[in-house]
C-alpha cells in the first residue's frame, strides 16, 4: 500500500470514529498536545487507558458475579472509568458509565447490571479501532509519510 | 562597550527566567489524568512550568512535609521541595482533594490549592472555595485553565520573596552598571595617563590656542565673503 492510500485509510477511519460517536472533541485536544517534544503522547495516554480500563472492567464483571455484590465498590470503579474515558474522549464508554450511574442513583440494580455487558462491548470496540489507528500511523511513518491532521 | 551591554542584557534575562518558573504539584489517583494534566501544563507553560505528580493526598503531604509537626511552621526545612501551586483531583480514595485542601490551609501554608473534578456540583464547589480553594476547575482541563493556574501561582508569591527577588534583580543590574562605569573610568584614566605622560604640557597654552582657533575661523569666513 502506498503512502497516500494509507493516509486516506487513516483519515477515513478517524472520521468514522468521530461520526459514530466513539471519539469526541477531547481526543482532538489530546492530539494537539502531541508535538516533536512529546511525539508518542497520544499513544502513551491511550495505552494507559487500555491497561487501566481493562483492569477496571474485569473487576466490575468479577464483582457482579459474586454472591454479595458490593455496589459501592462497583460505583467507585465506574466513576473512575467515566473520568478516564471523558479525559481521552472515549465518548461511548463515558456515556454508558453515565447511564450506569443514573441507575445507581435510583437504586435500580437491574439497570446497573444491564450496563455491564454494553460497557465491555464498547471497550472492546474502542480498543480494536484505536489499535488499528495506531497501526496505520506506524505504517505511514515507516513509509516516510506524515499523519493527516483532522480539522473540525 | 557593546559587549558589556550584551552581558548586562543576558544577566537581566537570566534573573527573569529563574524567577518565573512555576512548580506545580499535581495530585490525582488516575494515571491517565496525571499524564494528560502534565502534558497540558508543559505544552502551554512556555518552558516555565515544572510538574511534580503524585497519586494520593498522603504522598502530597509527605512531599510538602506537612506530616511532620514543626515548632516553627514558617522556618524552611532543609530538604523541603518548594511548591508554587497544588492542583488536586477532588475524588480520591482515602484522602479526598478537599481533605488535602484543609490540611494545607491548616498549616498556614500560603500555597494556592486548585481543585479539579469531573462532576459539576455547586454545593461541593462552594464548600471548597469557602475553605480556601483558589478555584474549582471541571475536568477535562483545557488550555485556558493553564493561564488561570499561572496567575494563581504568581499572585501568591509572598511579599518577602518578591522583595528579595527584586533586590536580587536590582543588585544584579547595579553590579552590571557598576561594572560598566568602572570600565569607563579605567578607560578614561588610561587616556588621562597618556596625556599626562607626554612631555608637552598643554595647560598654559590653552587660552592662546582658543584665540588662534577663533582667528582662523574668522579669516575663513572673511575669505568666503570676499570670494562672493
Amino acid at each position: 500500500m502506498d503512502v497516500s492510500m494509507l493516509q486516506r485509510t487513516y483519515s477515513d477511519l478517524l472520521t468514522s470514529l468521530f461520526r459514530e460517536g466513539i471519539l469526541n472533541q477531547q481526543f482532538t485536544e489530546l492530539q494537539q498536545l502531541q508535538d516533536e517534544n512529546n511525539p508518542g503522547f497520544v499513544f502513551e495516554v491511550v495505552s494507559l487507558f487500555f491497561e487501566d480500563s481493562g483492569r477496571l472492567i474485569n473487576e466490575l464483571i468479577s464483582n457482579f458475579n459474586q454472591q454479595a455484590v458490593d455496589y459501592k465498590k462497583i460505583d467507585a470503579y465506574v466513576h473512575q472509568l467515566k473520568g478516564s474515558s471523558a479525559s481521552i474522549g472515549a465518548e461511548k464508554i463515558r456515556s454508558v458509565c453515565q447511564t450506569f450511574r443514573e441507575y445507581y442513583d435510583k437504586n435500580d440494580i437491574q439497570g446497573c447490571y444491564n450496563c455491564i455487558q454494553p460497557l465491555n462491548q464498547e471497550f472492546v470496540t474502542f480498543k480494536s479501532k484505536l489499535e488499528a489507528l495506531f497501526t496505520l500511523e506506524q505504517q505511514i511513518v515507516a513509509a516516510g509519510g506524515s499523519i493527516p491532521m483532522m480539522r473540525h | 562597550m557593546e559587549l558589556e551591554l550584551e552581558l548586562t542584557k543576558e544577566k537581566q534575562v537570566e534573573v527573569l527566567e529563574v524567577e518565573t518558573e512555576i512548580r506545580v504539584l499535581v495530585v490525582d489517583d488516575s494515571p491517565i489524568d496525571r499524564k494528560i494534566v502534565e502534558g497540558l501544563l508543559k505544552r502551554n507553560g512556555n518552558g516555565c512550568i515544572k510538574v511534580i505528580a503524585v497519586d494520593s493526598g498522603t504522598k502530597a503531604m509527605e512531599l510538602l512535609q506537612l506530616n511532620k509537626q514543626k515548632a516553627e511552621p514558617e522556618s524552611p526545612a532543609s530538604n523541603e521541595i518548594k511548591i508554587d501551586i497544588i492542583l488536586t483531583d477532588y475524588f480520591m480514595p482515602e484522602m479526598t482533594g478537599y481533605d488535602l485542601l484543609k490540611a494545607v490551609k491548616n498549616f498556614s501554608r500560603t500555597i494556592p490549592v486548585v481543585i479539579m473534578s469531573s462532576e459539576n456540583e455547586p454545593q461541593r464547589i462552594r464548600r471548597c472555595k469557602a475553605d480556601g480553594a483558589e478555584d474549582f476547575i471541571l475536568k477535562p482541563l483545557q488550555t485556558n485553565d493553564v493561564q488561570k493556574l499561572r496567575n494563581y501561582a504568581n499572585k501568591s508569591t509572598k511579599p518577602s520573596e518578591l522583595k528579595s527577588g527584586i533586590k536580587r534583580k536590582i543588585s544584579q543590574l547595579d553590579l552590571a552598571s557598576a561594572m560598566n562605569i568602572a570600565e569607563r573610568k579605567r578607560h578614561l584614566s588610561r587616556v588621562v595617563m597618556v596625556l599626562k605622560s607626554s612631555s608637552f604640557d598643554i595647560s598654559p597654552y590653552f587660552p592662546l590656542a582658543c584665540k588662534l582657533v577663533l582667528l582662523f575661523y574668522a579669516m575663513l569666513c572673511l575669505s568666503q565673503l570676499l570670494q562672493r
